[in-house]
């Protein structure tokens, strides 16, 4: 593993001494990281059942040890793999940027990127975990300003405000941990000896700073504002791994704690928020690259849904809820890293061919671009969890795990894994609505504006390959679905010990596809049989009803939301204006959809501290004799303090 | 053998559906002082489909190629996961019958429904894509809570094994929970079927028929058996474990023919309600009314959660 980090180190500097050469440093930086990720990828996965340790040699700041078990082994796997079809995207891909930053920095970050996930995953210790979390923190921000342009260093700021409360509460929670177990590494921590007043604050407090990073409701107001700043490679990558990354440390942590069935109630009452709210959001934004952010907040949600799961078994001390929920979150971990990634490069894709984030503007791209086309497709069925793709086969689990946990006597485990369940079928309605809407409005139809998409290409065969890659992992995944369950199943019994793998009565998902193909000659036979009419099909304009067809007749996104923004109206904010001057003038419709959490919670902080600031801002104003008058008063206050306290 | 029975049980339900839709047909018509036309004029609507050249709109793509097999597979795979004339004997196919798969395959249908639809870039079928999706947001949280009490009572997903246990009594009206999430269950597959005052199947541009605008010819044929297809697995859906005693007849033929009657039982005594009612708008009717629904199924999930 030493091999792995120090070669992405190298890759790293290397990328960055091409400085001069911006061109080359791409094709070397992100072509060397595919390579070595796609390395890393195989070498994790082989090696999934050892424990390796790694020690920095010398006595360097407070004996940094790095220590990789199963789970760290997949996460790292996991980081690896998106990694590896990532950089292959970007090999192309961030060509698109050359006027807006130097290639080589581009090249560079993201190596170090990459590098900074492997080792917070395998730092066993507060210090270097801390500081390697800042690390990885600040260099996804530099990462968000390769796209810069206006509001970006305001949006920067955002992510950054966000990643520091969530920050100081992490390190509060492990420092506080640290000093009960009366020592700094992770797995000298076991068996903490606290009770349940301060377990239950610890966790909120690694709920509250790896959530945050994670994108969990309410924290999750950073998430479209960073990525659709970010390139959108560099988003795939936020999305698809670092989220990953915090719910691995946060399962780490957490599982340092003794245990109690409230830990899970809180995760699945979070999970039923975040998966709520943020199909909501999705589902009303007209940006695509916005509504694939909010629902990183929706996954994530569901995530927390198996996790809830796996808690509550801890808790109870039952392990097959405990096995079956475990399973549950690192199988929807595993998938939505693939497919969330592959929708953000999918639109990165959309966005290089057609310069525009909004829905309303773009349309039948379907015929400009059919290979993305058809992988979007198969991202949109997987994500919107249907069958027979890898989306359906997690979420069935996580639906098992909230069955089994909800038949205990109880009210409270009843309430809340209802709760669960309820709230996971609504977000399977309308993460239906949001993605049939934006597969529609982007690649279906007739263009809108016909300026953006007329002169959309295909991508190259390049950035089309990790795409496919992704694609057939997503099916793949899926069909073969009990196998990977016995992947994971291997790895979680880690974590619970005492236990064995015992058959839950999984869904056959060949099955399903057989049945399902079967289904599907049937029609074929009825036509053959009633020697259906195969005339060849005479192509027309859409009927408007009399009308002469007008492409803006057709359903804009807006539009299509209509009615159940409407009906969720006391959930999102949106004020409408319609102006009409006359009968033969234009009539303008604007719409704007406000988050109600960043208005209620954040606007209000943000102004607070905006107005301290200015406040404060009168003691600085640039005379040096205040300033001396100000070490003046402080030190009559110092000795004054001194002489009577001290 | 199994696998024949499937096979038997999706394609008589496929032969019957039409007759079904017909003879409703028929009773509307009687209600509305019509003649109406014959119990076997849906047979004919789809023969004469096949029979009709097609044209489609500018703007398709291979969507509208496959989304009419697509439909057909997923309704016809919804229909399959009812344990009809196969039990939780069959190892094989118990794997399959899960109430998930049900609805999720039904969510497969509503996606490729909204799809196609925003495909033919034909402003009416848009719109109906939108209440598609919108309804689907209204009756698919009442259907899961209703589930849901079911599924934790029986704790199993597995519908096969749901159905065995309510048959031999084990489990059954005798909960309060599972009775009244009856009522909410039955209300919700009847606005799944399509029928006023929620949906009417045959009529207006902007409703169900809507999305199919643009389709024609034996491509309109195959989807309208899709969504007859649907419609019976919906109230299937109801009956299987909320009156499953169809299923307790030996012989898996005769079981068959008894349960594809009550669905049609069913499906014709739609009409009493579907013919009494204006039809709502999709804000304020169905919301008014599905919250009515929604508190039902809330009911019974109390109760579960009480252990009542």
């Amino acid at each position: 593993m030493q091999t792995i980090y120090t070669l992405f180190l190298l890759t790293s500097l290397l990328s960055l001494a091409l400085y001069k050469k911006p061109l080359l440093a791409q094709r070397i930086g992100f072509g060397l990281a595919s390579l070595i990720s796609l390395y890393a990828a195989v070498f994790f996965f082989s090696s999934l059942d050892e424990i390796l340790i790694w020690k920095l040699p010398g006595n360097f700041i407070s004996l940094p040890l790095f220590r990789l078990d199963a789970i760290g082994m997949f996460f790292s796997f996991l980081v690896s793999l998106i990694a590896f079809a990532v950089s292959l995207f970007s090999f192309d891909y961030a060509k698109f940027y050359e006027k807006k930053a130097n290639l080589a920095v581009f090249a560079s970050l993201f190596n170090a990127f990459i590098l900074s996930m492997l080792l917070v995953i395998a730092s066993d210790n507060v210090f270097s975990f801390m500081l390697l979390w800042e690390v990885m923190t600040l260099i996804s921000a530099l990462l968000i300003l390769i796209n810069d342009g206006e509001g970006a260093s305001k949006n920067v700021m955002i992510y950054l405000g966000v990643a520091q409360i969530g920050a100081f509460c992490l390190m509060v929670a492990l420092i506080i941990m640290a000093s009960i177990a009366g020592t700094f590494e992770f797995s000298k921590f076991a068996d903490l000896n606290i009770g349940f007043g301060m377990s239950i604050t610890l966790f909120t407090l690694l709920l509250v700073g790896l959530g945050s990073k994670a994108g969990m409701f309410p924290f999750h107001v950073w998430l479209p504002i960073a990525y659709c700043q970010c390139p959108s490679n560099a988003s795939a990558l936020m999305s698809g791994v670092m989220i990953k990354v915090a719910l691995f440390a946060f399962i780490k942590f957490s599982l340092l704690l003794p245990q109690f069935a409230w830990f899970g109630y809180i995760l699945l009452l979070v999970g039923a928020l975040s998966c709520i709210f943020g199909i909501i959001y999705a589902l009303a934004s007209n940006d695509y690259k916005a509504s694939i952010a909010y629902s990183s907040c929706e996954n994530v949600g569901i995530i927390f849904l198996g996790l809830g799961g796996a808690f509550y078994g801890l808790g109870i001390n039952s392990p097959t809820i405990a096995l079956l929920g475990f399973i549950a979150a690192f199988f929807h971990i595993l998938n939505h890293a693939v497919f969330k990634s592959l929708l953000f490069m999918l639109s990165g894709n959309v966005f290089t061919a057609t310069n525009t984030r909004d829905m309303d503007a773009l349309g039948g791209l379907h015929k400009k671009m059919p290979i993305t086309s058809i992988i979007f497709f198969v991202a949109a069925i997987s994500i919107c969890a249907l069958p027979p793709l890898n989306g359906f086969a997690s979420e069935w689990v996580i639906y098992k795990t909230m069955v089994i946990g909800g038949i205990d006597e109880g009210v409270a485990s009843r309430f809340f894994f209802t709760l669960g369940i309820i709230a996971l079928s609504i977000t399977g309605a309308m993460a239906i609505m949001a993605f049939s809407k934006m597969y529609g409005s982007i690649f279906l139809g007739i263009a809108r504006d016909t300026k953006c998409v007329e002169e959309a290409k295909e991508v190259s065969f390049s950035r089309l390959l990790p795409l496919g890659l992704l694609a057939s992992l997503c099916v793949g995944i899926g069909v073969f679905m009990n196998d990977v369950i016995g992947v994971l199943s291997k790895v979680v019994l880690t974590l619970i010990p005492q236990t064995t793998a015992s058959a839950y009565g999984l869904i056959s998902m060949p099955l399903i596809i057989i049945i399902m193909l079967l289904c599907a000659i049937i029609p074929f036979v009825l036509l053959y049989l009633f020697k259906a009419n195969h005339k060849e099909v005479r192509v027309t304009e859409p009927w408007a009803c009399g009308f002469l067809y007008n492409k803006s007749m057709q359903i804009g996104s807006n539009s299509f939301t209509g009615d159940i923004r409407k009906a969720l109206s006391f959930l999102l904010k949106h004020e409408q204006e319609i102006k009409i001057d006359g009968y033969f003038s234009k009539a303008v419709y604007t719409k704007k959809t406000h988050d109600l959490f960043w208005e209620k919670l954040y606007a209000p902080v943000i102004d607070f501290v905006m107005l301290v600031a200015d406040k404060i801002g009168i003691f600085q104003n640039g005379r040096t004799n205040l300033y001396a008058g100000y070490i003046l008063i402080y030190l009559c206050l110092v000795l004054i303090f001194g002489y009577y306290y001290l | 053998m199994d696998f024949f029975y499937l096979l038997l049980q999706l394609v008589s339900a496929i032969v019957v559906a039409p007759l079904f839709d017909g003879i409703s047909r028929k009773l509307r018509a009687k209600f509305q002082s019509r003649v109406g036309p014959s119990i076997f004029q849906t047979y004919r609507d789809l023969f004469k489909l096949l029979k009709r050249g097609r044209t489609k709109s500018h703007s398709t793509s291979y969507i509208y190629q496959i989304s009419p097999y697509v439909l057909f597979a997923s309704a016809a795979a919804m229909f399959c996961v009812l344990p009809i004339a196969y039990g939780p004997s069959s190892v094989a196919l118990s794997r399959f019958s899960d109430i998930f798969i049900l609805l999720y395959l039904g969510a497969l249908f509503r996606f490729m429904f909204i799809v196609a639809g925003i495909d033919t870039a034909n402003p009416f079928a848009g719109i109906s894509a939108s209440r598609e999706g919108t309804l689907g947001f209204y009756t698919e949280e009442i259907a899961v809570i209703c589930l849901v009490v079911v599924m934790m009572g029986t704790g199993s997903t597995n519908l096969a094994y749901i159905t065995n246990l309510i048959q031999e009594g084990s489990y059954g009206y005798a909960f309060p929970s599972f009775s009244v999430a009856a009522t909410a269950f039955l209300w919700v597959m009847y606005v799944e079927t399509g029928r006023k005052p929620y949906d009417l199947a045959e009529a207006e541009q902007e409703l169900q028929e809507g999305v199919l605008g643009e389709y024609c010819g034996k491509d309109l044929a195959i989807i309208d058996i899709a969504i007859l297809l649907k419609q019976m697995t919906m109230l299937g859906f109801f009956l299987i474990i909320f009156v499953p005693w169809a299923g307790l007849v030996a012989n898996p033929i005769l079981s068959l023919i008894l349960f594809l009657a009550e669905i049609g039982f069913l499906y014709i005594m739609g009409v009493f309600i579907d013919n009494f009612g204006p039809r709502f708008t999709v804000n304020n009717g169905i919301k008014r009314t599905m919250l009515f629904a929604l508190a039902i199924s809330c009911t019974s999930l109390v109760l579960y959660i009480m252990g009542i």
